[in-house]
This record gives C-alpha cells, sequence and structure tokens, in this order.
C-alpha cells in the first residue's frame, strides 16, 4: 500500500472505527460480531478507495458500508434468537464512586437492553440519527430508504425507548 | 395557529429535531405551555435523546484496534 494511501486509511479509521463499532453493536448486541464489522467495512473500503467518487461525505459511504456488513451479520446468525438478557454489555469507565459506579452501570445496562428490544431497522436508524447524530437525510441514504422512514422508525423508536426507561428520565 | 394533543403529537418527531416551520414551532411551543401531560412527554422524549446520547455511543475497545488494524496493515 503507497505511504500517503496509508495515512489516508489510517486517518479514516481513527475517525470512524468507533462509529461504525457502535453501528455494529447496536445492531448485532455482539461486541465480537461488531469487531468483525469493523474490520470487514474497512476491508472494503480499502478496496474501494480508490474508486470512491466522492459521491456526499465520505462518512456516509463508510456508515453505508458498515451497515450492510451488520445485516449481512445478522442475515447469517438469523436462525438464532436473540435474547437481551444474553448480551455481553458495555460499563463506563472512570466512575465517581461505588454507589455512582452502580447506578450508572445498571442504567447502562437499560439503555442496551431497551434498545435492543426494538426491531433491526428501527434500531439502526435510531443509533445513526440519536446515538451519532447523522442528519435525517444522512440516515436515509445510508439505510436506503426515504426520509419519511426515517422519521418514522425514529418516532417508534423514541417512543418505545421512552415508555421503557420512564423510571430513568426524572 | 392552535394545535390538539393529537396534533403535537404528529408534530412531535420534527419539533424534537428542530425542524418545524416557524409557525409550526410557535403552535407547538403554545400548547406544550398549557398543557402538561404533552410536556411531559416532550420532556421524555429529550430525556430518552439525551441519554443515549451520552451513552449510547461506544469505543472500539484498544486490543480489538490493535488486531484490526494489524490485519489491515494499517500500523504507524
Amino acid at each position: 500500500m503507497p505511504p500517503g494511501q496509508a495515512q489516508t486509511l489510517r486517518a479514516l479509521f481513527d475517525e470512524f472505527a468507533d462509529a461504525t463499532y457502535t453501528l455494529g453493536y447496536r445492531i448485532l448486541g455482539d461486541r465480537h460480531l461488531a469487531e468483525d464489522v469493523v474490520q470487514e467495512t474497512f476491508i472494503k473500503v480499502i478496496h474501494s478507495l480508490a474508486t470512491y467518487r466522492g459521491e456526499g461525505p465520505i462518512g456516509g459511504w463508510i456508515y453505508r458500508i458498515g451497515y450492510r456488513e451488520a445485516i449481512a451479520i445478522s442475515r447469517k446468525r438469523r436462525e438464532t434468537v436473540m435474547d437481551p438478557d444474553s448480551v455481553t454489555f458495555t460499563t463506563l469507565e472512570a466512575p465517581q464512586s461505588v454507589e455512582a459506579s452502580v447506578l450508572q452501570s445498571e442504567l447502562v445496562t437499560e439503555l442496551d437492553k431497551a434498545i435492543f428490544e426494538l426491531s433491526e431497522p428501527v434500531r439502526a436508524a435510531f443509533t445513526l440519527r440519536d446515538i451519532q447524530g447523522l442528519s435525517t437525510k444522512e440516515v436515509a441514504e445510508i439505510l436506503d430508504v426515504t426520509e419519511s422512514a426515517v422519521k418514522m422508525r425514529l418516532a417508534r423508536a423514541r417512543e418505545a425507548l421512552r415508555l421503557r426507561l420512564k423510571e430513568y428520565l426524572v | 395557529m392552535n394545535v390538539s394533543c393529537n396534533e403535537l403529537d404528529v408534530l412531535l418527531p420534527e419539533f424534537l429535531d428542530g425542524t418545524l416551520t416557524p409557525d409550526q414551532e410557535a403552535a407547538a411551543a403554545e400548547h406544550l405551555a398549557t398543557c402538561n401531560a404533552c410536556a411531559l412527554e416532550v420532556n421524555e422524549l429529550e430525556g430518552v435523546t439525551r441519554l443515549y446520547k451520552e451513552y449510547g455511543a461506544l469505543q472500539l475497545p484498544d486490543d480489538a484496534r490493535k488486531r484490526i488494524m494489524g490485519a489491515l496493515n494499517l500500523e504507524a
């Protein structure tokens, strides 16, 4: 790989690896599979970067590859019904105190469980729009659906999560 | 323009995203100023998005980052 290209790819990896991992994890609910999503996504980025025609932000292009990878992995394991209780949840580092740590850990676990109770298309839209902060238009392009469909999925996600997480919303 | 609770429900997604027209936004705000039930719902919806913004994004673990960068020949 030419040095210039390696530098570009490293910069893209630094900028988008976490976001791709988040998207993979939020769709698949499995850290190891989310890591696979990152690796497969960047293999495709490396192979296709030379032919990338710069239509829209490069982040959108990478998210779209990541989303397709996550869906492909999800399809492969579809015969296995995912149990939200079996998911390995992420806990946060550097808690302020033991009590705060327990509360924070409980909250993060509940946030994770709640999001995995949403359908896959709804989770994907919610992750990209409300966690990653992309615009509705960008999310629609990545998921290859209309902006109305994104808005509908977001409304469904937010309402389901509001009802599910009511006790934490004081 | 006055809106009912049901009409506000329709406007809510775009209200939360800040993409309503100024007239719609004003009508939604006017309704929320007088309807506690809708104001509570909006507060809770904003709370949901705030929580996920704060806690929803993840970091690729360092060991996985190193392994994947190695597999992709992207080590510095």
